[in-house]
């Protein structure tokens, strides 16, 4: 609980300036675009209607869209202005935020508008009001209470929606729920839910109290929500100020997926660094599969892992294996470094493989042990994968390889499949080879005796930013190299997923246990949680 | 002071008012009576540029009001109508001043007019200044309308059915004191109403309205002795027969009705 409430200054900082920002923008933009429609009523339908289709866009594809969406944005502009845009972090997430805050916004200003009496309408004009003066000082004042509530609702849904900027590289306090969701670490879950719920409802107070202060005329009501309001601004833009101006050099920023081997292994990498070099690192963590990637190439992202066969197959887009299984990890290694100026600087010595798993009991049950013997059972079984599974090239080799037809199939969170396959509730599911639990749930994995699946051996990337300005770093790095076997990387997820230890205390006591002869530098690394800069 | 010259104001095909030509004199108080849906308003509006016309033209003291920007002409013209439309979200004091801010009057001076109108409605202004419009009773809020109309000391006041939705008794005592003020003040005015006995009461002269066209123009007591056609003479009558029959329950009922009939 303390280690995770010691996150909490930097998380919700980092929120609050997703937040604020969003709703400052959304509220600077929206109110005059609501003005424009009330005096414009043609252009209500486009107005509203394209603030609606943003509403019904889900906040999660809204957020990971505006990645793809700023990469294209930004090669215009970098080709035309020259100025660099980050695709990832900070600005999607912001953006994308906005474009949420709006339609209550929006819309409440047309509603409160539109609602004014007509007899205090006509009551403006006749005292020799222009229609401008009609606006500030009789419309927009009485259709205040509106307009409020209309920034009260957008306010709970951006601090909701901005746990949500975890996946797209912005930390917030999305981070505890995803991570503590991927290990199974609910106290993680619910400072990040408590945390988040209490912004909001105090975002919301603040505003409603502004409001009563504001139509009873009372100083005090107004005075005490507008100072903390203030404060609160203040102490944002400050953190913008110091995360602009820190002369502090860029820790060295170890990136992490969504899931539990992630997360060790990023903490492991950045010990081993501080330990090694005695450079300050930070972890950005529950990274979107290929914004992971994305992050590395336009070196928001220093350092992570992936494997070679994501790679192979994601990044690469080739379909077929080579001949020699050993050539798939040359041919990462140099197209990388080609295409990208990426580092391959160490094979850390396990594969972390899909594989087809299924409890051991009803393997045996069905004289199943290879995949192709599995195919003719299919259509009577149920298989589960992650996410990203079914849309996946390997997903697509193995069932037409093998000729799968699953009855029925189902995606779900892979940190739920292996309790499910274990309770009979589905018969497959597909797994990763160094998930602690199939072990531990007695999972037997389907041999795939025709070799579709690409050899999936985690290596650690490195930017093209690192790897020339660093190599100290590589080097400490590289010296992982085999360093981590396949059991020990399971016994290492299992402690996190079943033994509730933290991913960092798991990684502390690994780096302890390999320690030889080697010197150790003092441990030195910045604990500061990942707060935009 | 006040000259409207062949005024016509169409929707679509129909007109609202059609070829409109009268004058209102200085200081007179000038009735424009009909039915619903006759055109008063309309023609109230066409005056101070509320609504603008299709044909015609308005002239104030020999200036044709198109001279002016519609905003600055309304700044110049008093206007009430029964809905008062005060601002809810200020004060009666504010509301009175509100014409007074838009002329960049000086905040002094604002204050010592606004409590100064106020009493002349018979208003305390230390009563009501600081009060809010939803506080205030129908006919009080309908003096602070007068009171914003009258601000800016305009020459021309417009005034659309101002005491219609008063009860009877606040409606008399708004009538007297407004007709004391206005000859006091020596405002010009064109007031609009459905109702003969206020028209009748409160006119120098009445104008009735019917479909978009003036009917007859002329003294109260013309009125009774020469209505110009049938639904005047209609018009007239019922103000009359009632007053009979008012007559006629007093004389029954004065001596004799001490018991059941």
């Amino acid at each position: 609980m303390s280690e995770q409430l010691a996150l909490l200054p930097g998380y919700l900082t980092a929120h609050l300036q997703l937040t604020l920002v969003a709703l400052s923008v959304g509220l600077l933009a929206s109110v005059p675009l609501g003005v424009a429609v009330v005096r414009w009523r043609r252009l209500e339908p486009a107005v509203l209607g394209a603030a609606s289709v943003v509403q019904t866009i889900p906040s999660l594809a809204l957020l990971a869209i505006m990645v793809p969406a700023l990469a294209f944005v930004g090669a215009i502009v970098s080709s035309v202005f020259g100025v660099e845009i980050r695709s990832i972090g900070y600005l999607p997430a912001v953006i994308a935020l906005t474009l949420y805050s709006m339609l209550p916004i929006l819309r409440n200003t047309v509603t409160g508008i539109s609602g004014v009496d007509p007899s205090v309408n006509e009551a403006a004009r006749a005292v020799g009001m222009t229609d401008r003066q009609r606006l500030m000082l009789v419309q927009v004042p009485l259709a205040l209470p509106v307009i409020i509530a209309g920034i009260r609702t957008a306010a709970v849904w951006v601090v909701g929606i901005a746990t949500l900027s975890t996946p797209v590289g912005a930390p917030s306090l999305g981070n505890y729920i995803f991570r503590g969701l991927q290990t199974r670490n609910f106290t993680a879950v619910m400072v990040g839910c408590v945390s988040a719920a209490a912004l909001a409802l105090s975002l919301d107070s603040l505003i409603r109290a502004l409001e009563i202060g504001v139509g009873k005329r009372k100083r005090g009501w107004i005075a005490v929500p507008a100072a903390i309001l203030i404060g609160l601004f203040g102490y944002t833009g400050y953190t913008f100020a110091i995360g602009w101006t820190d002369p502090q050099p860029k820790p060295v920023t170890i990136g992490a997926k969504t899931f539990t081997e992630q997360y060790i292994l990023s903490e492991l990498l950045g010990l081993q660094i501080a330990r090694e070099t005695g450079l300050a690192t930070r972890t950005l963590q529950s990274l979107g599969s290929t914004v992971a990637f994305d992050s590395l190439v336009n070196g928001d992202v220093d350092v992570y892992v992936d494997y070679s066969g994501t790679i192979w197959a994601t990044v690469m887009k080739r379909q077929s294996l080579p001949e020699e299984r050993g050539e798939l990890l040359t041919e990462v290694r140099e197209y990388l470094a080609r295409e990208y100026g990426v580092t391959l600087v160490a094979s850390l010595g396990f594969e972390n493989t899909y594989a087809l798993g299924m409890a051991r009991e009803r393997a045996q049950t069905l004289g199943v042990e290879t995949i192709s013997e599995l195919a003719a059972h299919t259509p009577a079984l149920e298989i589960a994968g992650d996410y990203e599974f079914f849309g996946r090239p390997e997903w697509r080799a193995i069932r037409d390889t093998y000729g799968l037809e699953f009855g029925r199939r189902r995606s779900m969170d892979s940190s739920l499949m292996y309790q499910a396959v274990r309770e009979s509730q589905v018969d497959v599911i597909s797994a990763f080879s160094t998930d602690g639990r199939i072990a531990a749930f007695d999972i037997e994995l389907l041999d795939d005796d025709r070799g579709v699946i690409p050899p999936y051996d985690a290596i650690v990337l490195a930017s093209a930013r690192l790897s020339k300005t660093m190599p100290q770093v590589l080097r400490a790095l590289a010296r992982l190299e085999g360093r981590i076997g396949a059991a020990v990387m399971q016994q290492m997820n299992l402690r996190v997923d079943q033994g509730g230890q933290l991913p960092r205390a798991v990684a502390e006591k690994f780096l302890a246990e390999i320690e030889d002869a080697e010197p150790a530098f003092p441990l030195r690394t910045s604990r500061e949680p990942e707060v935009f800069r | 002071m006040i000259e409207l010259d062949h005024l016509s104001k169409a929707y679509d095909a129909s007109f609202a008012v059609q070829n409109l030509t009268f004058d209102v004199a200085r200081e007179e108080l000038l009735v424009l009576l009909g039915g619903s849906g006759c055109g008063k308003t309309t023609t109230l509006k066409l005056i101070n540029r509320l609504v603008e016309p299709t044909s015609g033209s308005v002239r104030i003291a020999g200036t044709d009001t198109r001279a002016l920007k519609g905003h600055e002409l309304r700044r110049r013209i008093g206007y009430c109508f029964q809905e008062v439309g005060l601002f809810p979200h200020m004060t009666v004091g504010e509301n009175v001043a509100i014409t007074l801010g838009l002329l960049d009057w000086s905040p002094g001076v604002q204050q010592a007019r606004v409590c100064e109108l106020l009493s002349m409605l018979g208003l305390e202004p230390s009563e009501f200044v600081a009060r809010w419009p939803h506080e205030l009773s129908g006919g009080e809020r309908q003096r602070v309308g007068i009171a914003r109309a009258l601000a800016a000391k305009p020459e021309i006041l417009l005034l659309d059915e101002p005491f219609g939705a008063l009860d009877p008794l606040t409606r008399d005592r708004l009538q007297q004191s407004f007709q004391q003020l206005r000859r006091e003040l020596g405002v010009t005015g064109v007031f609009v109403t459905h109702d003969m006995v206020e028209a009748l009461l409160l006119g120098d002269r009445i104008a009735v309205m019917e479909a978009g066209r003036l009917v007859q123009i002329g003294r109260p007591r013309e009125f009774l002795l020469e209505p110009a056609t049938d639904y005047v003479a209609e018009l007239m009558e019922t103000p009359m027969r009632q007053t009979k029959q008012l007559e006629a329950l007093a004389g029954k009922d004065s001596p004799g009705d001490q018991g059941p009939g």
